[in-house]
């Protein structure tokens, strides 16, 4: 033990004043010759052991303070060996990299990494020296750091670092370590150290690399899980598929679970919520350091917010994951038909009606009139055919534009009836692109009647398509069954600037587009260039004309919009377009709490209005809502999404030796470790403030039981 | 009459025993009109000298018209109480604190029996004692023998240990006829066969009563500083250092269980038992003697 002030070690010598006081006093005694010495005595006995006991621990309490407070004063410390990197005591530039990645928020022996990296962050920048330099850097990608700069005030660096939380984002160390050098860029001294207190959890070290290494200070790592190695479970994928067997409205959510441990986990139970309602419950087998899938069968409609679940570990964050699951509307199509017949085989949606009806397809079909659609509830259908509509209505344009929106799905097809400049005024908006003129590719067999020029100009037929749309997959390679078709008139589109929301999945074979598919809101258009019966086209004759309405009435049913469910990773933007009667957004996080966002001002009125969501940092499911012009205040599904913590973070596999940045080219903060001084006088002083509290409590006892007496 | 009752410090400063033995029946009897110690009888037995407190009721007028002098009619059961005074004379009854010791204020109420048994004309003896007997004076009648008690107790000191119970078995050897024995003591050291020797007593058919003197620091036990107490009879070398306020507690408690213990002692063997401490007026304290002695006659 050592002192800062050792002549004060002398009053230590007051430790002997109580007993020498207690003597004093005994000596002082009055004699007195009494004759109840029996009954004294018998008092005495009564009292005695209880007696002694105080006054002794009076002496003990009185004999502790009067040493207890000259030692505090003296200042003692002991220099305990420290287990800080040896580098730390030299005056330097510093820059703290702190891992705040998901990864550091699993439970450990010794509480979270997050917890032991930040006490030994906030250990080497006290222990520091005082003339040293250090900025604060966060590990987690798309973090800002806390402290940008190189800074002596330490009092403030440390209330950064102690305000700094675990995140759920994944590491960047390749980023941190750029941003560090750039700070460090800025320091003229010799020494510049970047620390990084971390996990050393591979995933996060993908980006550094030898070379991104050059130019780099000296590393020193401080490994917050000292090398034990950890296990863990996750959820790392969910996602819906139509389940078939299940019906039209069978649904299966799959969850791919993966065990990162060198032992096989049996029978690991697996929940599933379905819109915060335990559903169903499984268990699965998974390998050692392997993977399975746990396959939910349910039958549902309409959109669901799936949460499924595994068995906690120390490593919570992960072991559950959302996603926004949407079963099929069911297989109720309606078709309106624009150009009834009396003769049933003229109808223009004769061949459409039997190909949905055609065995076992299952389709429950219904027909109306045009003027009927504004009357329907629209949402009751998975799909809906606008066959050669002269011109829609307003009100029915905008109800089919909210069932699209909402997620249905529109399948347009033309023909002579079609009306184009009111399709592109009233329809706009569900038009992939606006139709344009009828061309004739070639006059229809058995058309053209004596003493009129023959029309000899072959027929157009479909140029080859991909495959991979899920529409045209279950076509054979070289397209038979469509390629056969002919089409003897068809209208043209205006062309428009590429979208990522439209594709051509079918064009004729000069290049002109025959089956246009765009994404509005939740839902989708499919667009026909030509008529689905025999006016334009002998398409519904062929044998590829079944299949291809078929699949495409099950593809607008059931497809939900890739877009719509779309997870994104924590910390990534997120765009919400308003519609035009709304004027504001609402972001609900999964904790509960929710933002309002304001549309920014538009440049150009014609741009479509849009608010950026950016605090996606818990990962789950996120509710958004928009306010009205009219003051009301509804749910946008459409615009509500998930986001998923990166699978890397799951990975608990540590970063190889020979990759890490503190173990190349000899740069390390090894080195004979540094002593540091423990102050003793706090542990003094607070034993001096307890014997006070004692002797009081012992005095005001005696004190009591004298009063009584 | 309180007022008239002196304070035991007061009756120190007089200059005798008889004088002091007077004072104290004096103020006894002060404004009463009737000796409580008398008490009735059918059968007369003969004749004795009014004194102050006599029942007038009871003044032979015809002597008075042969003699003119007052005189009172006594009857069978008032004639010729022999009484014997104890008085513990050992170390202990030697202590005393701002005031006199408890062997003088034994010897004020010893001293104002006697006198008031020689004024009834009853023949008292003394018996001074410690661990055996000190000095016996038997009972007597004649004119001088009041003086010597009086002297014999005047000329008292406290020395030795202490043993009533052998006191009384001595009285209970000489006491051939039914007697008055009257005991005082701090019965601190007494030993427990005291009890059976009261029993054995009252079983004769002797009237006896145990006055138990105590000093009030031997009941509140006051001091307040650290004091080391020594014992106070010879061959006893206990010694205690210790802060009185500790024990004070304790010490009541005990000190009252020893009282508790005679009295329940005096009761089953059906002795008086009046405790006086050295503060109280020895006068009050024979007048309730006196007084619980006629109520114990009705």
């Amino acid at each position: 033990m050592h002192f800062l002030a050792p002549s004060l070690l002398l009053g230590v010598l007051a430790a002997v004043l109580p007993a020498l006081i207690h003597r004093i006093g005994r000596r002082r005694a009055r004699p007195v010759r009494f004759a109840a010495m029996e009954l004294l005595m018998r008092a005495d006995r009564e009292v005695a052991a209880r007696r002694k006991l105080r006054d002794k621990l009076l002496l003990i309490a009185r004999t502790a303070l009067a040493a207890a407070l000259p030692l505090a004063f003296a200042q003692p410390f002991a220099l305990v060996r420290s287990d800080l990197p040896a580098v730390t005591g030299r005056s330097q530039s510093a820059v703290m990299v702190l891992d705040d990645s998901a990864s550091m928020r699993r439970h450990g022996p010794s509480g979270t990494p997050f917890a032991v990296a930040r006490d030994r962050a906030r250990a080497v920048i006290e222990h520091l020296s005082p003339d040293s330099e250090v900025a604060l850097v966060l590990a987690s990608e798309g973090t800002a750091a806390p402290i940008a700069e190189l800074s002596g005030d330490r009092p403030r660096v440390l209330a950064a670092l102690d305000a700094v939380t675990a995140s759920a984002r994944a590491a960047d160390f390749g980023a941190a370590l750029r941003r560090a050098t750039q700070i460090l860029s800025s320091s003229t001294r010799a020494d510049r150290l970047i620390y990084v207190a971390t996990d050393l959890q591979a995933a996060g070290w993908g980006g550094v690399t030898a070379a991104t290494l050059t130019g780099v200070p000296q590393v020193v790592v401080m490994d917050a899980s000292d090398g034990v190695p950890w296990t863990n479970r996750a959820v790392l994928d969910l996602h819906a598929e139509p389940a078939p067997e299940e019906g039209a409205q069978g649904l299966a959510i799959l969850a791919e679970i993966a065990n990162f441990s060198p032992q096989p986990v049996s029978r690991l139970g697996v929940t599933l919520a379905l819109d915060g309602a335990q559903t169903a419950r499984g268990f699965v087998d998974v390998p050692a350091n392997g993977r399975a899938r746990k396959r939910f069968v349910l039958t549902a409609a309409g959109g669901h917010q799936a949460d499924v679940a595994i068995d906690h570990d120390d490593f919570p964050l992960d072991d559950h994951r959302v996603a926004l699951v949407e079963a099929a509307r069911g297989l109720r199509i309606l078709v309106v038909d624009g150009d009834p017949r009396t003769v049933r085989t003229e109808d223009e949606t004769f061949f459409l009606e039997a190909a949905l009806r055609a065995g076992g397809s299952g389709f429950s079909v219904t027909t109306v009139l045009p003027d009927q659609l504004g009357e329907r509830d629209l949402s009751a259908y998975g799909a809906i055919f606008v066959a050669n509509v002269s011109r829609p209505t307003t009100a029915a344009a905008a109800a089919l534009e909210r069932y699209v929106r909402g997620g249905g799905g529109l399948f347009i097809s033309v023909g002579a009836k079609v009306d184009a400049d009111a399709w592109n005024q009233t329809l706009a908006p569900l038009l992939p692109q606006p139709l344009g003129l009828a061309r004739s590719a070639a006059a229809l067999p058995g058309s053209h009647t004596d003493g009129e020029t023959v029309d000899l100009r072959p027929a157009e037929r479909l140029a080859p398509f991909d495959r991979r749309h899920p529409l045209l997959s279950a076509f054979p390679a070289r397209g038979e069954g469509l390629a056969s078709a002919r089409f003897f008139e068809y209208m043209l589109l205006a062309p428009v600037p590429d979208a990522p929301a439209r594709r051509t999945l079918l064009r004729y074979e000069s290049g002109a587009p025959a089956l246009v598919e765009t994404q509005v809101g939740r839902g989708r258009v499919l667009l026909l260039t030509t008529s689905i019966d025999r006016e334009w086209t002998d398409l519904p004759i062929r044998p590829g004309f079944l299949p291809l309405v078929q699949e495409a009435a099950r593809y607008l049913a059931g497809a939900p919009s890739g877009e719509a469910t779309a997870a994104l990773g924590v910390g990534e933007r997120r765009e919400i377009p308003l519609e035009p009667d709304e004027r504001r957004i609402e972001v609900i996080r999964p904790s509960g709490d929710s933002r309002w966002l304001m549309p920014a001002s538009r440049p150009d009125p014609r741009s479509r209005r849009v608010v950026v969501f950016t605090e996606t940092d818990e990962p789950g499911f996120y509710r958004v809502r928009a306010a009205r012009a009219d003051g009301t205040i509804a749910d946008r599904p459409d615009a509500s999404f998930v986001v998923d913590l990166a699978p890397g973070e799951s990975d608990p596999a540590r970063l190889p030796d020979d990759r890490r940045p503190d173990r190349g080219g000899g740069r390390t903060g090894a080195g004979p470790a540094p002593q540091r001084r423990l102050e003793l006088w706090h542990l003094l002083g607070a034993a001096a403030i307890g014997l006070v509290l004692l002797e009081s409590l012992l005095t005001l006892r005696f004190r009591r039981g004298r009063a009584r007496a | 009459m309180p007022g008239l009752a002196l304070d035991p410090r007061d009756i120190a400063r007089l200059e005798s025993m008889s004088v002091r033995a007077r004072v104290i029946v004096e103020g006894a009897f002060a404004g009463l009109h009737q000796n409580p110690h008398a008490g009735s009888s059918i059968e007369f037995s003969e004749h004795k000298e009014y004194a102050p407190g006599d029942d007038i009721r009871r003044i032979d007028w015809k002597a008075v018209g042969r003699v003119d002098r007052y005189y009172l009619k006594r009857f069978e059961d008032e004639t010729e109480m022999r009484a014997f005074l104890l008085l513990d004379a050992s170390a202990s009854m030697g202590y005393g604190r701002e005031g006199p010791t408890k062997l003088a204020y034994a010897s004020y109420l010893t001293a104002a029996l006697a006198y008031l048994l020689a004024q009834q004309g009853d023949p008292a003896g003394l018996l001074i004692f410690d661990a055996e007997t000190r000095q016996m004076l038997p009972p007597r009648t004649r004119g001088g023998h009041v003086r010597d008690v009086l002297g014999a107790l005047d000329a008292v000191y406290p020395a030795g240990r202490t043993d009533p119970a052998r006191a009384l078995s001595y009285v209970a050897e000489i006491a051939d006829r039914r007697s008055l024995i009257l005991l005082f003591s701090d019965l601190l050291d007494a030993p427990a066969e005291l009890s059976d020797r009261l029993r054995q007593l009252r079983a004769r058919g002797h009237d006896v009563a145990l006055f138990h003197i105590l000093h009030p620091d031997e009941i509140e036990l006051p001091f307040d500083e650290l004091t080391e107490f020594e014992a106070m009879e010879p061959g006893d070398d206990r010694r205690l250092l210790v802060d009185p306020r500790d024990l004070a507690v304790s010490f009541r408690k005990a000190s009252a269980a020893l009282r508790d213990r005679w009295r329940r002692a005096c009761i089953e063997a059906r002795v008086e038992y009046q405790l006086a401490t050295t503060a109280d007026p020895p006068a009050e304290v024979l007048r309730a003697f006196l007084f619980a002695r006629q109520r114990g006659r009705k």
